[in-house]
């Protein structure tokens, strides 16, 4: 039964954002904007909350179990000081709060990132092979870009950095715009399908 | 370290170059390419008291190659006096975007609430782009800081896209795709971007066909801007670093591809 | 030294500790920073949209219709229960059905009927000279969909098409591979920049 409601709800919000879409009437744009803000934005970040919810009843769980409890532990010690914070302190300016985020969040989520350097580079060296002759294009492609955007200019020549810059803006650009094309295509027809109760994998397993 | 690997060489090769180059302090004269001087050239094209909306749509992760590329927007947009609407799409981006306001809005003696506006996150992101191109005031009833919008002097001719000259977008990820298909297709407002490097490949299309007005992106990109604005930054002082690792990488492609043909003729000569 | 530096600088060389091999203070720091990013988009999520969009329009402006979405979102509360979790489909819906009748016209303007429009241009000039570059563009996206269509085998002249759409297609890997290598460096750079000078002040 609600299965059923559920996907005739799905069709109500679809084909009336669809259908609203080509209308300039200030009551139909008025609409529009309710359900954007009143609605979708609303129920989106209550469904937040319920994935912050669902990772303590997780982390809890492994902590009973013993399972990485020193790790879980410490995450939830990191959840919970972020709203202790906001709440005595705020969240502007030199806050607490906003401390944190400078001093602990931004530099290891900044750091976890910068080690992918370190991986491409030993990428670059085990598995870029020249197989191929679309592999030997890749290889080439990747060793054009590099030169032409380091700034060794007095070294590179020009026509290194024009070579590169035509190959981004025709060959590789039009393979973008396929691939674009194409996921567009895949796009429109799944939301098509999902409006239209074709597409039902959302609604989880029937029983 | 009893156990060190290929990896780690390559590894601890690519730490000592960096290291080292950026303890030379060298800084290079680089020509500016031609998307740079474009997004360059439509800052500097908007008249003083323009409004333009500001989007700090990235992670902290990226947050070394991005503050370079905000703070040069940032600061040219200030130079020119223009007025600053600061949005993020993405929680992160939220707590940098406020902060970077602020710290350049200081060096230019910007009044919050007169010269500049931090209007804060959304989560819901395209619900967020769709519903400002309606109401800005409705999508964000007060701003970061609490302010009601109404009360916000620089906003009360602020109601929608129409009333802003362009969004520039700092992006990290695909949401600059959000502005241009769901902002500039309907609403038609002129998209702009500040991109990291990895995602310029990405925005190609959009720009070629004028979707994207312009863009330019990357440590490069920042350090081009830098040199155009006449300030010196993280961008500038990247770049010898930069181009080693490039090299490095190059030369390790080339290493590697040379041990992959000479174990592979060795092969089928045994065979 | 501030402190915050300081703590920034351990948790920076914890998360370099990786590198060697995986190990209990990286697993510490990967944990913390976990905890944290969560706790902070639950603040902000909080402060930002439910309070300004939500709670105060609610309960200060006496805006009754937002009962309607507060009782949706509580429904999505139901998948922590086994025999209520059904309740959260029709919040789901909501969310999906919104979803997919935007992207229909978003789709088919942005990356479709703008994308062809912007590939299919006059190829010979007002001078009468061939558009090379529009001819590559040309070929290019239509030899890369050729490749993307296994409705067909890739056999005869179809099969050349898509095997020049390979070659296409790796030009784009291989110069979005470059970009990404900068990238990635710029975001090194930016660190070490920060542990040699704000943490270690051996460079100015």
């Amino acid at each position: 039964m609600t299965r059923r409601i559920a996907q005739i709800v799905c069709f109500a919000f679809g084909a009336l954002l669809f259908a609203l879409y080509f209308s300039q009437l200030p009551a139909v744009r008025s609409l529009n904007t309710t359900i954007m803000i009143d609605y979708w934005q609303i129920i989106f970040a209550i469904t937040l909350l319920v994935g912050v919810i669902s990772f303590v009843k997780i982390s809890v769980t492994n902590i009973r179990r013993g399972d990485s409890r020193p790790y879980r532990i410490i995450s939830l010690i990191g959840l919970t000081v972020m709203p202790v914070f906001a709440i005595f302190w705020g969240i502007k300016g030199d806050s607490p709060f906003m401390w944190m985020f400078e001093y602990v969040q931004a530099p290891m989520q900044s750091t976890v990132f910068a080690l992918l350097a370190f991986f491409v580079a030993s990428a670059s060296f085990r598995g870029f092979r020249a197989r191929s002759a679309p592999a030997a294009v890749l290889l080439a492609a990747a060793i054009l870009t590099l030169l032409s955007r380091s700034s060794l200019e007095g070294i590179v020549p020009q026509i290194v950095t024009d070579a590169a810059d035509w190959v981004r803006g025709n060959p590789s650009m039009a393979a973008r715009r396929a691939i674009l094309i194409g996921i567009g295509l895949g796009s429109l027809t799944t939301s098509l399908r999902v409006i239209l109760g074709i597409e039902r994998t959302w609604l989880g397993r029937e029983k | 370290m009893k156990h060190l690997e290929s990896r780690h060489w390559i590894f601890g090769g690519l730490f000592l170059f960096v290291i080292i180059s950026m303890a030379l302090n060298v800084n290079f004269d680089m020509r500016v390419s031609p998307e740079t001087k474009k997004m360059f050239t439509f800052i500097d094209s908007l008249p003083a008291g323009t409004t333009v909306i500001v989007s700090f749509d990235h992670e902290a992760s990226s947050l070394p190659e991005i503050r370079p590329l905000a703070l040069v927007v940032l600061r040219h947009a200030f130079s020119r006096d223009l007025k600053l609407i600061g949005t993020a799409l993405l929680a992160e981006g939220t707590a940098i975007g406020y902060r970077l306001m602020n710290q350049t809005a200081a060096e230019y003696s910007k009044i919050y609430g007169n010269d500049y506006v931090y209007l804060g996150f959304k989560p819901q992101y395209i619900a967020a782009i769709l519903s400002m191109g309606e109401s800005i005031p409705e999508t964000y009833p007060k701003d970061y800081l609490g302010h009601s919008y109404q009360n916000l002097e620089m906003l009360s001719t602020v109601k929608n896209y129409d009333d802003v000259a362009t969004v520039i977008s700092i992006a990290d990820g695909s949401m600059t795709t959000h502005w241009i298909e769901y902002g500039a297709s309907r609403y038609n407002v002129t998209v702009t971007a500040a991109v990291t490097a990895a995602m310029m490949t990405t925005y190609d299309p959009y720009l070629a066909s004028g979707q994207l007005h312009t863009m330019f992106g990357g440590l490069r990109g920042a350090a081009e801007y830098e040199k155009l604005i006449g300030i010196g930054g993280s961008g500038k002082r990247g770049m010898l670093a930069q181009s080693v690792a490039h090299v490095y990488i190059i030369l390790l492609i080339i290493a590697g591809n040379i041990i992959y043909f000479r174990t592979r003729r060795k092969r089928r000569g045994v065979s | 030294m501030e402190w915050g530096v300081i703590i920034a600088g351990l948790l920076t060389l914890a998360i370099f500790s990786f590198l060697y091999r995986d190990n209990p203070v990286y697993k510490i720091a990967e944990s913390l920073l976990i905890g944290v990013s969560i706790g902070y988009f639950l603040v902000i999520t909080w402060t930002n949209t439910l309070m300004d969009l939500l709670f105060e329009p609610l309960t200060n402006e006496g805006k009754w219709s937002l009962v309607i979405p507060l009782a949706l979102g509580i429904m999505m509360f139901g998948r922590f229960h086994k025999k209520i979790a059904f309740l959260s489909r029709i919040p789901i819906a909501v969310l999906i059905g919104s979803g997919a009748g935007v992207a229909i016209p978003a789709m088919l303007e942005a990356r479709i009927l703008r994308q062809i429009s912007a590939t299919t241009g006059p190829l010979v000039t007002e001078s009468g000279y061939l558009d090379l570059s529009l001819i590559v563009v040309l070929i290019g996206v239509l030899t890369s969909l050729a490749y993307f269509y296994f409705s067909r085998e890739h056999k005869g002249v179809f099969g050349i098409a898509a095997k020049t759409g390979t070659y296409f297609l790796m030009a784009f890997f291989g110069t979005t591979f470059g970009y990404t290598v900068m990238s990635r460096m710029s975001t090194l750079i930016g660190r070490v920049e920060f542990m040699l000078s704000d943490f270690l002040h051996l460079v100015h």
